[in-house]
């Protein structure tokens, strides 16, 4: 009996295991695990702003221009471009039109940019010192001029969706710059970002090249020679088109009247004295063949946009639009000096640019003017090709 | 020659003529009833000692049968009974026959092995058989899924209706290298060149045995029995007479995991009336509707042109996604020339574009899963029926017919719906005890049949247009309603905004879905209906009307030679006509035909007093296409002892490439077309002015030009050894086997490119170049090697109990060959039933267990690992004698446990059902 019990509870075993064999689900077909994201780490770009005391008024701009939640968005990530307090009293000062003097507390500077400042303004500018994805400094190029790189802030977006203001990243051995202002630090690492500190604030620009030209008296001659040049049939208006083209990106090196009057005095074989109105070189512009005129002006233009800060430290060549139709022309040959300003960083002491037929480099007596399509650097000569 | 064709035409005259003027004189009538049951016993052999005379009880037991006169011995037979003879001594002898059930195993008789009637114990290669019986008391809900609880058998489940057995691995969906042989004809649908599954065919009421020839079986059955054929063969209506009927309803998904829980049913019909003692007709039916299994498998995986393994990733983390089971997706992209054609439009943004644009921005489709497009009704109406009539005693005239229409889906080198599928197979035939005539055809019509992948990459196009070309059609010209174009803008405006590369894209994608077809929307249909009415390559639907011709005769010389040897000898002649209307095939221009013809011939001699029975086959088969083939087959039977016999067999087998693998034309997608492998592709394609080179070559940068090879049959050589015994009393039956074989010029498909331009540069790019995909043969020699072995018993008061464990394995594969092997190492059924017990012996149950290992599955639509399984069917049911009628419940797959046996088909679950069958025997 006792061995019957024993083969009954051996067979009540194995039918049990057997059960649970049986009943045992059958394995899916091989699964991968789905990635989870990489948890965020630190706090992000707007956080980081707060949290840095230096960066207080900064901040208020942020919060001003209502972009804190995007710079806290740790699903996506940015670059942004940081003025510390010392630069945005500066900017404070000007935009109250000196109301508020430098030096006044910080409370009054925030006030202003809290109260004062208008949104939209402050949207622009903050958005023009955001740019999408993390761009570590080393990853900003050291050739000539600079990595064009979009901003996060689209000025027309009724136009293209993909519409965005580039703002200029440069690197060099001495240095690294946002368009011409030093970056003072680099690399303030945050959980969605990166943070590079500017010398000064970058306001976007908002008018073209042509806006320039067109109404400042200084360039009265430079715009007879555009218009002039645009009587090209073949081309007609092609250059005033690109001036006004937000999609351009140029260096127009620009001659003031003195410079031209002087240049076309000496084309007209002292016909015209370097001291004669505007309105008989104008004249004699236009008496001008229109190739001549269309390739002197595009000799003065780069197709890329470079600061002063970008020029080299020793003459260099680099080509021009005027390239496009002579190939082999050899450019135009920029140099400059740098200083280190305390407090502000490298910035160009002196700035040239010689033509290949001119015996003297012309120098670059404003520099750095910008544009929606370009950078204006007056100089004091006009270039001369051949 | 001519001498020959005189002789065989005198002796099939001599055998009709001189049993025609045979007569009777007295008639002897009875009744036979199962002596457990008292149930009457309807198709029983009845047979009179000395004579050709014999009949069959009708559906009520009874019988009548002609004498020369008193006294008459009656011989009674039939499988699964003890045999009795019976003296009739006058006229007025009642003859009621109580017929004994047979308790003892190995009884049956085979006909499939060696093409003559003989025991199942002394066949000379692995045989198995399913007889009605089997089926009648399996727990499985079709008749074909039998087949899988046998030994050596694996079976690939494309859907409900679409299941494809094999033996002795390269399983697959539609087996190229397995026959399915339905009385005698080949049921392969002709375009396909494999069995549509058990779309066409029988109805299950009307199967009296499956047999199954495990390995090469070439020298009997013709080129395609590779790996085995499966004979299926129905009932005589002069045997098996009356009305029968079954009625199954049942219940599926009811878990409701991938549909909502559906009925299931299966409704049977099977009308013989024997109007005379020389004319009898049949008339089958069968209709199956269903929710069908869902193809659910929406892993990632590598496409065509790859090894088509799984992957990681999502359509959230992968936009080049691509889900096995998901459609539309198949469609990818690189859209960096669109990211590069903004920058040169928008120079501003050219330095910033170039920093996304280092690696290849791959992009795929949206897609459709599979169950989102794929009608989830399963619908199979099988009609059949036949008219037989004797000409004599031993030559029976037959015409008979089996169509068959439905839904189902397989898998190729996609997933196909076969919508309204239509085959017809017609035959005449006059069957002779020692001869035959046979010839028939199969009709047939792929309906509105399309192909999954390519409808719906071509309805998301016929939505919105990937990407526009100019006219010649090779060079892009975006717009900017492509997809792609919205999707590389939104993309850009995504990383513009900062956005992780990931949700850029999937940002970009829901702005370049929007206004998508929703899946299941009356839009969607609409567009999608539309598209799979277009043939292929403009749409989806391929046309297939291809039709196959047969005429085949044997005549049985031993009567003549019996003295010496039995001798058998046969041939055929085979016509396929292909005709796809240029969607399939490359025929546009007409129809292409090709003819086989073959003969064989068999020798069985006995010597040592029948202890050793020889066997030598041969068959030589010439195609179209290809040199004539000699395949012998050598088997030798040793009877060691009374019911142990041994085999001994060296067979071989081979098949000409398929009609597919000779003349597919087709464009799967992914930039890959499918070829056939005959040479007119050579010179259509300019592959000899404008070569082409390996895939794998070009993919790693250096180009070598592919040389072509000719063209062949592949085959196999097998030896195999096996023992079939019967001991303890003729209640165990152990039936055990192993094998060696060897495969040679073995037929797979290698992707070549071929440069657009004419110039090898082309190669480079994928707009600028063609993929092929070639058949090929495989030069290296590729060994298999496996064994089975199953045993049962029969327990006492009717219980029986079995169980069978088989191997299957490939080595010697060379690196880098895919052999599309398929076959888990080692599989498991047992099995546990009673056909009558309790009261009145009343009672019946069945449960069959399947466990089969894990395995690596490759195929042309997706490959990877298929999990070990388990399967427990059950069914028990309840006699109902005065009704002659039978109440059954069962269950497939009974613990709902759901499993898939490839890569990229449906997902089986439990099946649940309640049948009611009226007079099954």
């Amino acid at each position: 009996m006792i061995f019957n019990n024993n083969k009954l509870k051996t067979g009540l075993l194995l039918l049990t295991a057997s059960l649970f064999f049986i009943t045992a689900c059958n394995k899916d077909v091989q699964q991968f695990p789905v990635p989870t994201p990489t948890p965020v780490t630190g706090i992000a770009l707007g956080e980081t702003v707060k949290a840095t005391a230096d960066d207080s008024l900064y901040y208020k701009l942020i919060v001003r221009s209502g972009l804190l939640t995007t710079l806290n968005n740790t699903s996506n990530s940015y670059t942004l471009y940081v003025a510390g307090n010392a630069a945005m009293r500066q900017f404070v000062n000007i935009a109250s039109g000196g109301l508020i003097p430098i030096a006044a507390p910080d409370a009054v500077h925030a006030n202003f940019i809290s109260t004062q400042l208008p949104a939209s303004s402050a949207g622009a500018i903050v958005s023009y010192n955001i740019s999408p994805q993390k761009l570590l400094a080393a990853s900003i190029p050291t050739s000539f001029p600079n990595l064009q790189f979009p901003s996060i802030f689209n000025p027309a977006p009724q136009v293209s969706a993909l519409l965005r203001l580039t703002n200029f990243p440069s690197r060099r051995a001495n240095g690294a710059w946002l368009n011409a202002f030093p970056l003072k630090s680099t690399d303030l690492l945050a959980a969605n970002g990166v943070i590079h500190h500017t010398a000064a604030l970058l306001t976007p620009p908002s008018t073209y090249l042509w806006d320039r030209i067109n109404s400042a008296p200084q360039f009265a001659l430079l715009k007879a020679s555009v218009q002039r040049a645009d009587a090209d049939p073949t081309a007609p208006g092609a250059l005033q088109a690109a001036l006004l083209n937000i999609g351009a990106n140029l260096t127009l090196f620009a001659p003031d009247t003195t410079a031209f009057k002087n240049a076309l005095s000496f084309l007209s074989g002292g016909a015209i004295p370097p001291t004669a109105p505007n309105a008989n070189f104008i004249g004699f512009i236009n008496t001008l063949p229109i190739a001549t005129v269309k390739g002197i002006v595009v000799y003065h233009i780069l197709g890329t946009r470079a600061f002063s800060v970008n020029f080299p430290t020793t003459s260099t060549f680099v080509p021009t639009l005027l390239n496009g139709a002579v190939p082999t022309h050899p450019g135009v040959a920029l140099q400059a000096t740098f200083v280190d300003v305390p407090g502000f960083g490298m910035v160009t002491a002196t700035a040239t640019v010689k033509g290949a037929a001119n015996p003297t480099a012309a120098n670059v007596t404003t520099k750095d003017d910008h544009f929606l399509n370009g950078v204006i650097h007056t100089i004091d000569q006009v270039l001369l090709p051949q | 020659m001519r001498k020959i064709t005189s002789y065989l035409i005198a002796c099939l005259l001599a055998n009709i003529v001189s049993v025609a003027v045979f007569a009777q004189n007295v008639t002897i009538s009875g009744n036979i009833k199962n002596s457990v049951t008292q149930e009457n016993a309807s198709a029983v052999s009845i047979t009179i000692k000395g004579s050709n005379a014999g009949t069959f009880t009708d559906d009520k037991g009874n019988f009548s049968i002609s004498a020369k006169g008193y006294p008459a011995t009656l011989i009674i037979t039939s499988v699964g009974y003890e045999p009795q003879e019976l003296v009739v001594r006058s006229a007025s002898d009642k003859i009621n026959v109580s017929f004994v059930p047979a308790s003892t195993l190995g009884q049956e008789v085979v006909v499939s092995a060696s093409r003559v009637v003989e025991k199942i114990m002394e066949s000379p290669v692995s045989i198995e058989r399913v007889s009605a019986a089997n089926i009648r008391s399996a727990p499985s809900v079709s008749y074909y899924d039998v087949v899988t609880t046998l030994k050596g058998v694996d079976v690939v489940t494309s859907s409900l209706t679409f299941k494809t057995p094999t033996t002795r691995g390269f399983v697959g969906s539609g087996n190229t290298r397995f026959n399915q042989i339905v009385d005698g004809m080949d049921n392969q649908a002709p375009g396909l060149n494999f069995a549509v599954g058990s779309v066409i065919g029988l109805s299950q009421l009307d199967v009296e045995s499956m047999e199954l020839l495990p390995g090469a079986s070439s020298a009997l059955y013709g080129p395609g029995g590779m790996n085995g054929t499966l004979l299926i063969n129905s009932k005589n209506p002069f045997k098996y007479q009356g009305l029968s009927f079954e009625v199954k309803t049942g219940i599926m998904h009811t878990d409701g995991k991938q549909r909502e829980p559906s009925p299931y049913y299966n409704w049977s019909l099977r009308w013989a009336k024997k109007v005379s003692e020389k004319f009898a007709f049949k008339i089958t039916t069968e209709l199956v509707q269903a929710k069908d299994w869902v193809a659910v498998d929406y892993r990632n995986y590598k496409r065509l042109g790859t090894d088509g393994t799984p992957i990681a990733g999502t359509r959230l983390t992968d936009p080049n996604y691509d889900g096995i089971n998901v459609y539309g997706d198949e469609t990818t992209a690189d859209i960096r020339p669109i990211l590069q054609g903004i920058g040169a439009q928008a120079p501003f943004l050219a330095p910033f574009i170039n920093t996304l644009i280092g690696q290849p921005l791959n992009v795929s489709r949206t897609g459709y899963r599979e169950a989102d497009i794929i009608d989830p009704t399963t619908i199979n109406y099988k009609l059949g029926g036949s008219l037989n009539y004797k000409l004599s005693n031993n030559t029976e005239a037959i015409v008979a017919g089996y169509w068959g229409t439905g839904n189902t889906v397989y898998t190729g080198s996609d997933r196909y719906s076969l919508k309204n599928l239509k085959v017809g197979q017609y035959k005449v035939e006059l069957l002779n005890k020692n001869w035959m005539l046979r010839a028939y055809t199969t009709q047939e019509n792929a309906g509105e049949s399309f192909n999954a992948t390519i409808t719906t990459r071509l309805t998301n196009e016929a939505w919105k247009k990937s990407i526009s070309f100019a006219p010649d059609g090779i060079t892009p010209a975006p717009q900017a309603s492509d997809w792609y174009v919205q999707y590389a803008q939104a993309y850009l405006g995504g990383k513009l905004a900062g956005q992780s590369n990931i949700d850029a894209h999937n940002g970009a994608r829901s702005v370049a879905d929007i206004g998508r077809p929703a899946a299941g929307s009356a839009q969607f249909k609409q567009l999608f209906d539309k598209v799979r009415a277009i043939p292929i390559p403009k749409g989806g639907l391929f046309t297939d009307k291809t039709d196959l011709y047969m005429a085949e005769g044997q005549y049985n010389f031993s009567q003549f030679t019996g003295g010496f040897a039995d001798i058998l000898v046969g041939a055929n002649y085979k016509k396929y006509v292909l005709n796809s209307e240029g969607t399939l095939f490359a025929d546009s221009a007409g129809t292409i035909g090709i003819s086989e013809v073959g003969a064989y011939a068999q020798a069985i001699k006995s010597f040592l007093d029948d202890k050793v029975k020889l066997t030598l086959s041969g068959r030589y088969d010439k195609n179209t296409n290809f040199k004539g083939r000699f395949t012998p087959r050598a088997s030798a039977l040793v009877k060691l002892a009374e019911d142990h016999n041994l085999r001994l067999s060296y067979q071989t087998a081979y098949r000409f490439p398929s009609t597919q693998q000779q003349w597919i034309n087709l464009d799967v997608g992914g930039n890959v077309r499918l070829l056939g492998g005959v040479d007119d592709f050579r010179s259509f394609y300019n592959m000899d002015s404008n070569p082409v080179y390996t895939l794998e070559s070009v993919q790693a940068g250096s180009p070598q030009v592919y040389q072509a090879q000719e063209f062949k049959p592949e085959s196999v050589t097998s030896y195999e050894i096996g023992y079939k015994g019967l001991s303890m009393g003729k209640k165990l039956l152990v039936d055990l086997y192993g094998y060696y074989g060897q495969y040679t010029d073995f037929l797979t498909r290698r992707l070549v490119a071929q440069s657009k331009t004419g110039s090898p540069a082309g190669l480079a790019n994928s707009t600028t170049r063609n993929i092929y995909s070639l058949p090929v043969n495989i030069n290296d020699k590729v060994k298999t090697y496996g064994f089975g072995l199953s045993m049962d018993y029969r327990l006492p008061l009717g219980f029986n109990v079995g169980a069978n464990v088989s191997s299957d394995d490939l080595k010697d594969v060379p690196p880098g060959f895919v052999s599309f092997f398929n076959s888990p190492k080692y599989r498991f059924n047992a099995n546990f039933g009673n056909n009558g017990f309790g009261p009145a012996k009343r009672l019946g149950f069945n449960v069959t267990y399947r466990w089969q290992d894990t395995y690596f599955y490759q195929g042309d639509f997706a490959s990877g690992t298929v999990p070990s399984f388990q399967t427990v069917d059950a069914q028990v049911s309840l006699k109902l004698p005065q009704t002659k009628s039978i109440l059954k419940l069962g269950a497939n797959n009974l613990l709902n446990q759901y499993y898939v046996n490839a890569i990229g088909n449906a997902q089986v679950g439990g099946l649940y059902y309640v049948s009611f069958g009226y007079n099954l025997y």
